[in-house]
């Protein structure tokens, strides 16, 4: 049986820095997987290189059997897989329901001709899109702001917004850079609530995690990297347990 | 009265030009400072068709306008490999050049001189040759791109241009085609200034490079900037508002060799003070 995601022998050198070195893991339909590591150790240019922005020097990535070397980022959105990033990049001058908006697979009216041409099948169109985002907002508890512009979000609202804008691709695999990250309290409770309910929804999700605590309790499968390297997988349990591991994530080297 | 009308016409052909600056640097945040340079090679076009060969306007501008989407394609293409201050250089040296084959190519634009004699408007028999008469032609024109870019920007197409203006990055990891949508900004913005050309030539029945300079693009980002940035209402303002400032300096009595000058002073000085104390414009948004 193949894996759901399948990674092997990512490397990328950047000049005198290798910051892929022959990463190879897999990750399971359905599972919550976490991707924990010092800081510079590889985790963002692993999402990089899964959703397209990088292309690897060496390597491959496959997805359900199929393989996305050499795609662009928009044809990997099409195969079902998006990712928000460690910097969030919402659209700040756009409401929240328009960067949901933006997020939908439905191109109607996204051309100008359309646009022009055929105004009211663009403006049913939109009107249905508009629905659908609203159902995705209330799915992320953000439906009462859909007409508040982005910059005047929360920060925790604007967490929970990357996420609702990568639901509306209608991804199956979701690549969640530092979800939690400046979040405490009930806004960090309500996102780790969120990622939970995606998971039992059919949802698959790799995320980069810095928080032991969040790992502990959301994650099934724990993927640790160092130096660009797989160094270790297995359950929150056996990688915290780890005094190797802790040493190095913990401010040690090796 | 015919001061009055051609003030109107010329408003109108400009917010074309307008709309055309705003969907580019305003919308999509192409920061493009050779949008007159584009105008220029509609009004040549036409003007040279009208003089040279028998075809009738509307297919005369139809071909100018056609000319300037593809013209207006290749000189926004670097802007998918250079991006921000770096496209403006680009755009700069574009509008160079073409300044420099407007004023050379004395076979095809008559150089310095321009081209005088370019016939009135035939449409249907009818000739358009009075202002009063040439306005039906730039208020249709106007309404007919005021319309396209309403459509465009309540549809999906304009929060994707929106976007794209804010984070490509972030518009490409959500499997939108940037490409694309900047080739058919570009594409539109290259009709609007075409057609505005082909109108200007036959409004004033003469073309000269000077209308086509770089001061000619600056007047046309002043327009946007004092209309207002991203909306139709900056887009139709900002032309009727600077195009009145001559107007308005004829009515004082200086000697014209000193009110050219001073409408550059002002021009300068509007860009500035719109810069530092409204960047929104008149009616717009924040650039």
């Amino acid at each position: 049986m193949s894996a759901y995601l399948q990674v092997s022998g990512l490397n990328k050198r950047f000049g005198g820095l290798q910051a892929l070195r022959d990463c190879s893991f897999t990750v399971g339909q359905g599972r919550i997987t976490c991707l924990v590591g010092p800081n510079g150790a590889g985790k963002t240019t692993i999402f990089n290189a899964i959703t397209g922005f990088l292309v690897p020097d060496t390597g491959h990535v496959e997805f359900q059997g199929r393989s996305l070397d050499g795609q662009s980022p928009q044809q990997i959105v099409r195969h079902g897989i998006a990712r928000t990033f460690q910097n969030l990049r919402l659209f700040a001058d756009l409401t929240a329901r328009d960067n949901v908006l933006a997020g939908m697979q439905d191109h109607v009216g996204e051309g100008p001709l359309g646009a022009i041409f055929r105004p009211f099948h663009t403006a049913r169109a939109l009107a249905g899109k508009r629905d659908a985002a609203m159902a995705v907002l209330a799915h992320v508890g953000l439906e009462d702001r859909a007409d508040a512009l982005v910059r005047n979000l929360s920060y925790g609202e604007q967490k929970l917004l990357c996420i609702a804008r990568i639901l509306a691709t209608g991804a199956e695999l979701l690549l969640l850079d530092e979800p939690t990250s400046g979040l405490s309290g009930a806004a960090l409770t309500e996102v780790m609530a969120l990622l939970r309910r995606l998971q039992s929804e059919g949802k698959t999700l790799l995320v980069v995690e810095h928080n032991t605590r969040v790992v502990q309790q959301i994650a099934d499968d724990v993927l640790f990297l160092h130096h660009g390297h797989l160094l270790a997988h297995g359950s929150p349990a056996e990688i915290i347990a780890d005094p190797k591991l802790a040493e190095i994530y913990f401010g040690g080297t090796l | 009265m015919d001061f009055l009308t051609t003030y109107i016409v010329l408003a109108e052909i400009y917010v074309l030009l307008g709309l055309s600056t705003n969907l580019l640097v305003g919308i999509v945040g192409i920061f493009s400072v050779s949008q007159a340079a584009v105008f220029g090679v509609g009004a040549y076009l036409t003007a040279f068709l009208l003089m040279h060969t028998a075809l009738p306007f509307p297919v005369a501008v139809l071909l100018a306008a056609a000319l300037c989407v593809g013209l207006n394609i290749l000189v926004t293409l670097p802007s998918l490999r250079v991006s921000g201050d770096y496209f403006v250089v680009t755009s700069f040296g574009i509008q160079l050049l073409a300044t420099a084959v407007f004023t050379n190519w004395t076979g095809g634009t008559g150089g310095a001189n321009g081209l005088p004699g370019v016939p009135a408007p035939m449409i249907l028999g009818h000739e358009f040759l009075e202002p009063t008469e040439f306005i039906a032609l730039t208020t249709i024109g106007m309404g007919l791109g005021c319309l396209c870019f309403w459509l465009m920007m309540r549809a999906p197409f304009g929060a994707l241009l929106r976007a794209i203006r804010e984070d490509e990055l972030a518009v490409a990891a959500l499997g939108k085609s940037v490409l694309g949508a900047k080739v058919s900004a570009a594409a539109l913005a290259g009709a609007f200034a075409g057609s505005a050309g082909g109108l200007y030539a036959t409004f004033l029945s003469f073309v000269d490079p000077s209308s086509f300079d770089l001061d000619a693009s600056i007047f046309l980002l002043t327009m946007v900037v004092v209309g207002g940035a991203r909306t139709l209402a900056g887009s139709v303002l900002g032309p009727f508002v600077l195009l009145a400032l001559p107007q308005i300096l004829a009515l004082i009595d200086i000697p014209t060799s000193i009110a050219a000058a001073a409408r550059q002073l002002i021009y300068g000085l509007l860009l500035i003070v719109f810069m530092l104390f409204r960047p929104q414009g008149l009616l717009g948004e924040k650039l």
